[in-house]
């Protein structure tokens, strides 16, 4: 009986439509649909596609953190991603220590470099922490770009396409795919985690009004700081499942701040600060722009972000609280119950 | 000694150069309170302007800033109406994003009609100029010239004329200076036209010295990011001083250490400023507040 009970309590608690610290059906549905795309491995030829739309839903839940929940608006991202791929890859040719240790590794080394920028930006706002943020990221470039006894430089680094469970070179794509919804998984339980804690809503008490949120007791420095290091450590992971899905990478597009714009779009189209905005976001945005690559690539370079940036504008201006601002207008329309 | 001065007058000269690129987004940002991250697409859609004057009517570059320029204050007004305009009542994030996409659009479209290919003009000054032990390039001295002419013409503009005066009253308070009767939402359209005709101009300026290729913008925009931040956003002399550094510092380094570190320096230099002096060196107090959403 108390068990019927328990089961009635905890779905009364499930709500149908996504909401701010709760779990919804529709996560359910949704994470239980991608699970069965790849179980099932359904559009084999679209596999290259399901992979980097999770790995991509989870960088933006990543970034989300920072941008989203603590409003630190980072266009330096790329970063964190670099400095994950590169540890765990460096560790692995240098060393041939397994990337599964590697992107430990990785992510530490990633969230000092997040506390370093969030102590450089500790009193920056606006354009201003933007702009540092983006110079951040340059001198991690310039600086992965110089240093090519480590880096290997521009020529990059390469991993031996040696399939090997040990060294995470997975066989088949469907293995990347699960991969990347496991990483999309563990980023979606951090956020749902930090909305439900305390360090969650002092993250939003600081973004809405750092001089009230330092007067009610929470010091804003360790708060950011704490915020940008999570962020940071969960994007270098999705940097070291890159390099071993890509078995290749170079300081030109790990570190671009292509890349950064790209981690700050995804949550923007989605929706700023909720949970399933950044998925949603990476759901919609990155099929739409790798197929429009894989289309109209070849026809005309370029031709194909030329119509997924328009996308983007008219997105951003008229849409501007992102499709999960969409999906809260509808709740709002029922009565409450 | 006379490497010193030599390396000391070319950094000044090409931070000059630097300093013409971004008066624009410095004014911009004084005004409307918004980075336009495609300022470096503007700069490169100029220079393309200028390259195809120069290439087919066989016209000099700096001649075609009398085409140039009023083609990209109409580019201005264009971009203006359709992107910046819808998004300024709405949150800040919104302008970020929304210019960021359309430098994406701008870099690509340019990509699709031009193709990657760099494109540049032959030099227009056989030899550098010798004056005792120093040389300096004929196009660096006459940019310095126009970056110089360029700013007195703004400052007077700026402090005298009746347009000059809307726009700093705007600046001060823009409720009050819609309450005197100055049509707000139109300043912010001229100040936007008139930064991206100056960036037209830095175009024809920068085009005998640099070549020109869709991702070009880039590069100039991050160096224009660190002048104006450097300076004091806002502030146009202080956009000419913080161009100098840069200057010196990219031409100091890129000599003494290796022409790929003078970026990671003026980087640098950048993140020290931000975190000493965020305001900037010439920037009035309170200047690192401005733009920041309410």
């Amino acid at each position: 009986m108390t068990i019927v009970a328990a089961a009635e309590g905890a779905t009364e608690r499930v709500s149908w439509l996504p909401r701010r610290g709760r779990i919804s059906w529709f996560e359910i549905a949704l994470l239980l649909a991608c699970a069965g795309w790849v179980g099932f491995g359904f559009a084999p030829s679209l596999q290259d596609v399901t992979i980097l739309t999770f790995l991509f839903g989870g960088l933006a839940l990543s970034w989300n953190i920072a941008g989203g929940y603590a409003g630190m608006i980072s266009f330096g991202h790329a970063a964190f991603f670099g400095i994950g791929a590169y540890a765990s890859t460096i560790l692995l040719l240098r060393y041939d220590l397994t990337p599964w240790i590697g992107l430990v590794v990785g992510a530490f080394a990633a969230a000092i470099a997040g506390s370093v920028l969030a102590l450089i930006c500790a009193r920056l706002k606006g354009p201003f922490f933007i702009l540092s943020t983006l110079a951040f990221a340059e001198v991690v470039r310039i600086g992965a770009l110089n240093w090519s006894s480590r880096t290997g430089g521009a020529e990059g680094l390469s991993i031996a396409p040696m399939p090997s469970l040990a060294n995470m070179v997975l066989a088949s794509k469907s293995g990347y795919a699960a991969l990347m919804l496991c990483y999309l998984a563990f980023a979606y339980a951090i956020s749902r985690g930090l909305e439900a804690s305390r360090f969650g809503f002092y993250l939003l008490a600081i973004r809405d009004n750092d001089e009230a949120a330092a007067a009610a007791g929470i010091n804003p420095l360790v708060v950011r700081t704490s915020a940008m290091a999570l962020s940071a450590a969960l994007t270098g992971i999705g940097g070291t499942l890159f390099a071993q899905y890509f078995l290749y990478l170079d300081p030109t597009y790990v570190i671009s701040p292509e890349l950064s714009f790209q981690f700050a779009l995804l949550p923007a189209v989605g929706g700023l600060g909720t949970v399933i905005g950044p998925i949603l976001g990476s759901f919609l945005v990155t099929p739409v722009s790798e197929l429009l690559r894989s289309y109209l690539g070849n026809a005309a370079a370029g031709l194909h972000l030329v119509i997924y940036s328009f996308g983007l504008i008219v997105v951003m201006l008229y849409f501007p609280s992102g499709l999960a601002g969409a999906l809260d207008k509808i709740q709002r329309r029922r009565p409450p119950p | 000694m006379s490497t010193i001065l030599q390396l000391l007058v070319s950094g000044v000269l090409i931070g000059s150069v630097y300093a013409l690129m971004s008066i624009g987004l410095t004014l911009i940002f004084g005004v409307l309170r918004i980075v336009n991250f495609a300022h470096g697409e503007f700069l490169m859609i100029a220079m393309y302007g200028a390259w195809a004057i120069s290439h087919w009517l066989g016209l000099n570059p700096y001649a075609a800033a009398i085409a140039v320029v009023p083609a990209m204050f109409l580019f201005g007004t264009l971009v203006y109406r359709l992107v910046i305009s819808p998004g300024l009542d709405k949150p800040h994030l919104v302008v970020v994003f929304a210019t960021m996409a359309l430098s994406i659009f701008l870099q690509n479209a340019a990509l699709m009609l031009m193709t990657a290919d760099l494109r540049d003009v032959p030099p227009i000054f056989a030899r550098s100029i010798a004056i005792g032990p120093i040389y300096i390039k004929g196009e660096l001295l006459l940019g310095f010239v126009i970056t110089l002419a360029c700013t007195a013409t703004l400052q007077w503009m700026i402090k005298r004329t009746y347009l000059g005066k809307a726009i700093r009253a705007t600046v001060q308070d823009g409720e009050a200076a819609m309450l005197m009767g100055i049509a707000v939402p139109k300043i912010f359209l001229i100040t936007f036209a008139v930064g991206s005709a100056l960036v037209g101009l830095a175009a024809c300026v920068m085009l005998p010295l640099f070549s020109v290729f869709p991702t070009v913008g880039l590069n100039f925009v991050l160096i224009a990011f660190v002048i104006v931040v450097l300076g004091g956003m806002g502030s146009i002399e202080g956009a000419l001083l913080g161009g100098v550094c840069v200057g010196v510092v990219q031409s100091i380094s890129g000599y003494y250490v290796a022409p790929a570190f003078g970026q990671l320096f003026f980087f640098l230099l950048f993140l020290v400023v931000m975190i000493f002096r965020p305001n900037g060196l010439l920037g009035q107090k309170g200047a690192a507040m401005l733009g920041v959403n309410e």
